[in-house]
């Protein structure tokens, strides 16, 4: 239990926002859109860790999360920056049409 | 806890709202509602945050999720002008309905490892309010952690540099 709020609560939320972002990286084919379900993926990770960190009754948590969306902020502006030079290239972001390095 | 569980109820309704949202952000095939239904979704999970007593965490995850990373891909579909997905050669209904039933399996699996072992192990080790506070937490990013926060921002100078790099047109002969 934090405060009123039980782990378990926290920990489902956290499952539940993970398999959406499976589901979108699996299901989807628009680079952008995959993109953003591993931005979700990430934020189901930082639910739990701070979850996990309030429940432990440490700061652990919030720190590893800080370093978390401070690498998914310079993971987004190199990937981002990698889209808009493929479409320079290819003139498309769809994953179905890039297959310069698929056999 | 006697008394009426107003905080689960706000976590609850931000966690619901989050999962709602991403759900939107899945099912939209339309890129820029994508991220607009995620900057929702991330603004309730700040919520979530304030809830589970990480006001910092929840203000950096206002500002660095909803209001740069965010705003970074907006930007970029507008630069690229990205219109719906539509559908292609390799967008096949059984392919599809087998990636669905992974995920499905995937979550299946996350929920009977919750029940099993999930968060009743932990004894109530929270110490309340004073939790909340955030100058010990600078304290301990400034002394035990200062290493990596000082690789970090390595890291973000390189990242600025390679995405400037990767982005620029390419110079005349």
């Amino acid at each position: 239990m934090i405060g009123g709020i039980p782990l378990n609560d926290v920990l489902l939320a956290s499952a539940a926002l993970f398999t959406i972002g499976v589901a979108g990286a699996l299901l989807r084919r628009s680079a952008i859109t995959i993109f953003l379900s591993i931005e979700v993926m990430m934020n189901a990770a930082n639910l739990a860790l701070v979850g996990y960190g309030a429940a432990l009754g440490t700061r652990e948590g919030q720190i590893i999360v800080f370093f978390v969306i401070a690498i998914a902020a310079a993971e987004a502006s190199v990937g981002l920056a990698i889209f808009v030079a493929l479409f320079r290239h290819t003139e498309t972001i769809d994953v179905n049409e890039i297959h310069l390095l698929k056999w | 806890m006697a008394g009426f569980p107003i905080d689960r109820i706000v976590f609850d309704l931000a966690t619901a709202v989050a999962v709602l949202f991403a759900g939107v952000m899945v099912v939209h095939h339309h890129p820029v509602k994508s991220v607009l239904a995620l900057v929702v979704g991330f603004f309730a999970l700040a919520v979530c945050y304030v809830m589970l007593w990480a006001p910092f965490i929840a203000a950096i995850q206002v500002i660095v999720y909803g209001g740069a990373i965010l705003v970074l891909f907006l930007f970029v579909l507008m630069l690229l002008n990205v219109g719906s997905e539509t559908r292609s050669a390799g967008s096949r209904r059984p392919v599809q309905t087998l990636l669905s039933g992974a995920a499905l399996l995937l979550f299946a699996g996350l929920l009977l490892g919750l029940l099993r072992h999930g968060g009743s192990a932990i004894a109530n080790g929270s110490q309340g309010p004073a939790a909340a506070e955030i100058a010990p937490l600078a304290r301990l990013l400034y002394s035990d952690y200062l290493l990596p926060f000082e690789a970090l921002s390595v890291l973000l100078l390189a990242a600025l540099v390679g995405a400037f790099v990767l982005a620029r047109r390419e110079a005349g002969p």
